[in-house]
């Protein structure tokens, strides 16, 4: 057990909180999930907490347990990118500090160790996302072609979004670009050749489906957690918006080709 | 009911399932039982659809098998639900209806005659089916989890 003879101790643990909860909130965790996962571990250093969770932006205002010492501080969250590895480490290692009694430099450690940790190598993301989008189309009704022409349409526009978002480029114009060049590759052999049938073209957009902002709107919105749900639903609701734009500037570009 | 045809499709859901997995950077250990959870989750939806159920209530029947095996999958390989849950669900989108939809709305933007009447019906039919859809996958993995009304998957331990 930590003793906090001073602040200093107080204000590491605060910090390290912060950075935990952010790095959730990158990853895709909901609120619920951020503020349970904070607090079981500021309990388990015998510490109180008081949270303000924001989809940008995250607060934290703590005290020990003889109200000696306060410390406030406030950190900015960056819109990372999914990433359950993490959201899965942290839930496990929240639970291991419980059980094993860990001291805030143990608890420092394993974060490190746990931001060490990769992602998939990207030919086996870009393989699998293609075929992700090859079962849509069956899943739709396509046939054997028209998966072929998903696959290689949905490999090259994760790769393009990939690219575009090594630059540094916003992110709805990220999936703006994927979704342009995803409905081009995919549009012009549905309206050149009879073979390939329509279910190609729609379900070659499909990889930039905004699954986790919705799911986790939602499920923000009935915890209580009103004005982050709404954030997080406009959020997704962007993201559509952009994937429907590509989609459409494309599909116009096909057609003019047609007359 | 052909039984064959239902199979393949659950092959689909699977793989859908688990390319959204890969995508979302899942821990190894998990994405095998995501491609199962996909693929039974999907299952019920097809079967519900063949039992002349409608899609709305399909997709729901689906969502909800998906949320609760992720709960029983989160215990068993030490993740969270929304882990096995998320990827797990996305192969159910409406993407037929958001589609044509879309393209409904791009036809109304520049028309003016008789058809238009029917293009709105179609439009708004089916992008009223899109979001209702949308809507009850995420109700489906939600609740699941409510009504266990579990804080956490894993027990708390009493010090």
């Amino acid at each position: 057990m930590a003793e906090k003879e001073n602040g200093q101790e107080l204000k590491e643990l605060a910090q390290t909180l912060l950075q935990i909860g952010a790095l959730l909130m990158s990853s895709g965790a909901n609120s619920q999930r951020i503020r349970k996962t904070l607090h079981r571990i500021a309990g388990e250093f015998q510490c109180h907490i008081d949270l303000l969770i924001t989809h940008r932006a995250l607060m934290l205002n703590i005290s020990d347990a003889q109200k000696q010492h306060f410390y406030s501080a406030i950190k900015r969250t960056e819109p990372v990118g999914v990433n359950f590895k993490i959201v899965s480490g942290i839930s496990r290692m929240s639970w291991r500090l419980v059980q094993e009694h860990w001291s805030i430099a143990q608890l420092k450690k394993e974060l490190d160790g746990l931001l060490s940790l990769t992602h998939y190598p990207r030919i086996v993301i870009l393989l699998m996302v293609g075929l992700a989008g090859a079962s849509f189309c069956r899943l739709f009704g396509g046939e054997w072609l028209d998966m072929v022409v998903t696959f290689s349409a949905t490999f090259i526009g994760l790769v393009v979004r990939q690219e575009v978002t090594k630059r540094s480029f916003n992110p709805y114009l990220c999936i703006f670009f994927a979704a342009f060049t995803s409905s081009l590759i995919a549009g012009f052999p549905v309206v050149y050749f009879d073979v390939i049938h329509e279910q190609a073209l729609f379900s070659a957009v499909l990889y930039l489906i905004p699954g986790v902002p919705l799911i986790n709107s939602f499920s923000d919105l009935i915890h209580g957690e009103t004005m982050t749900g709404i954030v997080r639903s406009v959020n997704g609701l962007l993201i559509a918006f952009s994937i429907a734009l590509g989609f459409m500037l494309a599909t116009k570009i096909c057609e003019l080709y047609l007359i | 009911m052909n039984w064959i045809h239902l199979l393949e499709k659950g092959i689909w859901f699977g793989f859908a399932a688990m390319g959204f997995a890969v995508l979302f950077n899942v821990p190894v250990r998990t994405l095998r039982l995501i491609f199962l959870i996909g693929a039974i989750g999907g299952l019920m939806k097809a079967l519900l659809l063949e039992l002349e159920a409608n899609v709305i209530f399909a997709s729901l029947g689906g969502a909800i098998l998906v949320g609760y095996v992720s709960i029983l999958a989160a215990h068993n390989k030490h993740a969270p639900p929304m882990v096995f849950a998320i990827p797990s669900v996305i192969p159910m989108v409406p993407g037929v209806f958001a589609y044509r939809m879309m393209l409904g709305v791009i036809q109304l933007s520049g028309m003016k005659n008789e058809q238009y009447d029917l293009v709105l019906v179609e439009t708004i039919d089916n992008g009223l089916k899109a979001t209702f859809i949308l809507f009850s996958l995420a109700l489906g993995v939600a609740i699941p989890l409510l009504i266990t009304r579990k804080d956490s998957i894993k027990k708390r331990i009493i010090k």
